[in-house]
């Protein structure tokens, strides 16, 4: 009974850490090419998730439709957010820090959308969404949303490493991550890569939007949620999705393991703790992948 | 006392705080995700050395003050050597597990429930007299050879280090006063409230200072006063909902970084010369330039 207990726990935080990868990874693909922390992914995530809810109550799609609704809404709000919060700021080519604090600022600007169009309460998707509930397997209950939540985020990622390995817009934005002036330079056209990164960083915001509003619940915070995806993507090492994805996952594992072991108030501290030790221990992330700041 | 007296008391308070991110953000350059934690720390260290010890306020105050450096200079040890991107990473996780402690340890805190019963000691004169003595120390350290070279390690961290800065003792040295900062508004703020509880205390208010410094400009102590004045004074002026004076707020920051990327003041200052350059006629100042 005791494994039994264990293994739910390990898909739980799987499927957890899943939702963290899909966030993380969106949020430190647009680290890579502008090299700031992008919050407002926080918000497109909100808005798709809030975009996915509509279709899935006032629309009754099924599950692939919600999704996919989530997606194109992720991608479509993240477009927007470039033009209003950081082209102006990336043509007149201003500091780094400007980005940060628009980024930001779009964030609390899309959760105020939220809250003024849906309200401050909770919400949850209908239970309409999924048939089945668990799944049995002699003293095993699976949730299915877990499964579902991991099989995409598989199915996602799969498609990710696609497009960014095989085609032409995806080494464009490997070789932008790498350096944006000398890929303009080879004639690249930059406003192009950064758009896709965009639309690309959307969609998956979008997915893990509507994945997390699934498996948790729906409130206008939870945009706010985007600071796993901050962590994972600093712990991982910015500058590798690999080491990203990783560290995303084990953020999820190790909450819920504390969550389920020493409850939600102490998880924060000791998370704390780990950071510091893991800062101390290995500086340049999960991955090793590190660039100097200057020089 | 009168509403407008209570709300411009607070402002004056938060503004304190602000004054604190701006030495950390606007001469040095560092993001504290974690500054609010500083000032719930303060808040509630104090609160309950005044209810449940009996302490005097002063000496209440000095406990959350030394409590706050040691705190931040262990923060600060771990981080102030690594990149930045950490540096914001581990305030922002010392802020979680402020809360999460303060949540956690209901005997003491109250929990999520909040501490209440706190004597309201802050006078509007202990306010506004503090944040008057902050705005000085600030304008002094950003004129003395201390801030000359806080700024040359914002501008460039690497040529500050070749012109022989310790580089790490800066950081440290600053980023502990501007918690203390934040740590004595937030005592002040307790005794003016009579009520505090952990949720006050996220990582969204450190964000908001930080945008309030970037709205009046980081290079300009006026900008930082004025911006931090305005913008908290906002949602009591737009009382209609919460939710849309936030939003306004939002897209008046958005145009101002957008427009304005230095800020709404620039590097201008405030004083005796400025203005009366100001008020020169126009061929005066040409000819002083």
């Amino acid at each position: 009974m005791q494994s039994a207990m264990i293994f739910q726990q390990v898909i739980n935080g799987l499927s957890l850490g899943a939702v963290y990868a899909l966030i993380a990874v969106g949020f430190a693909m647009i680290f890579n090419v502008l090299k700031f922390s992008n919050f407002a992914h926080g918000g497109v995530l909100g808005i798709s998730a809030y975009a996915g809810f509509i279709a899935a109550t006032t629309f009754k799609l099924p599950l692939v439709g919600v999704i996919l609704v989530g997606i194109l809404a992720g991608a479509i709000t993240a477009v927007i957010v470039e033009f209003v919060a950081f082209r102006w700021i990336r043509l007149q080519k201003g500091q780094l820090i400007y980005f940060f604090v628009t980024s930001v600022t779009m964030l609390m600007l899309l959760e105020q959308i939220l809250i003024i169009s849906f309200g401050a309460s909770f919400e949850s998707f209908p239970y309409t969404l999924l048939k089945v509930k668990a799944i049995k397997l002699s003293n095993l209950t699976i949730s299915v949303t877990s499964l579902l939540t991991l099989v995409v985020t598989i199915i996602a990622f799969g498609i990710l490493i696609y497009v960014l390995k095989k085609t032409k817009v995806g080494i464009a934005i490997r070789a932008a991550s790498n350096d944006l002036v000398a890929t303009s330079l080879m004639g690249i056209n930059v406003d192009f890569v950064v758009i896709s990164a965009f639309v690309i960083s959307g969609m998956l915001g979008g997915l893990s939007g509507v994945l997390y509003g699934i498996s948790a619940s729906l409130s206008p915070q939870i945009g706010e949620i985007v600071v796993k995806g901050f962590i994972a993507s600093v712990l991982g090492g910015l500058g590798s999705l690999t080491g990203v994805a990783i560290a995303a996952v084990a953020l999820g594992l190790v909450e819920v393991f504390l969550i389920s072991t020493i409850g939600s108030g102490l998880s924060p501290v000791v998370i704390f703790v780990i950071m510091i030790v893991f800062l101390l221990v290995r500086p340049q992330g999960f991955a090793g992948v590190s660039f100097a700041d200057k020089a | 006392m009168t509403f407008y007296l209570t709300v411009s008391l607070a402002i004056a308070v938060s503004s304190i705080a602000v004054l604190g991110t701006f030495m950390l953000t606007g001469m040095n350059g560092l993001f504290s995700l974690g500054q609010a934690a500083f000032m719930g720390l303060g808040a509630y260290v104090s609160a309950i050395c005044v209810v449940n010890y009996g302490l005097p306020l002063p000496v209440a105050i000095l406990i959350s003050i030394g409590i706050t450096i040691v705190l931040a200079a262990f923060v600060g040890l771990a981080t102030l050597k690594i990149r930045q991107d950490f540096f914001a990473l581990v305030t922002f996780g010392f802020g979680q597990a402020v809360i999460g402690l303060l949540t956690q340890m209901v005997n003491v805190t109250g929990g999520a429930m909040g501490f209440s019963n706190i004597p309201e000691y802050t006078t509007p004169a202990l306010a506004f007299i503090s944040l008057a003595v902050a705005i000085v120390f600030v304008w002094g350290l950003r004129k003395s050879h201390f801030g000359r070279d806080s700024l040359a390690i914002r501008s460039n961290e690497l040529a500050a280090k070749v012109a022989g800065i310790n580089v790490f003792k800066h950081k440290m040295i600053i980023f502990i006063i501007s918690a203390v900062f934040a740590a004595y508004a937030g005592a002040l703020m307790a005794f003016h409230t009579q009520y505090v509880e952990p949720a006050m205390y996220g990582w969204i208010t450190s964000v908001t200072w930080i945008i309030i410094v970037f709205f009046g400009g980081r290079d300009s102590l006026t900008g930082t006063v004025i911006g931090a004045l305005v913008l908290l004074a906002m949602p009591e002026v737009l009382r209609f909902t919460a939710a849309w004076s936030t939003l306004i707020y939002c897209v008046i920051i958005l145009l101002i970084i957008n427009l304005r990327p230095r800020g709404l003041f620039g590097t201008w200052e405030l004083t005796l010369r400025s203005l009366t350059r100001l008020f020169k006629p126009k061929k005066a100042v040409e000819e002083v330039k």
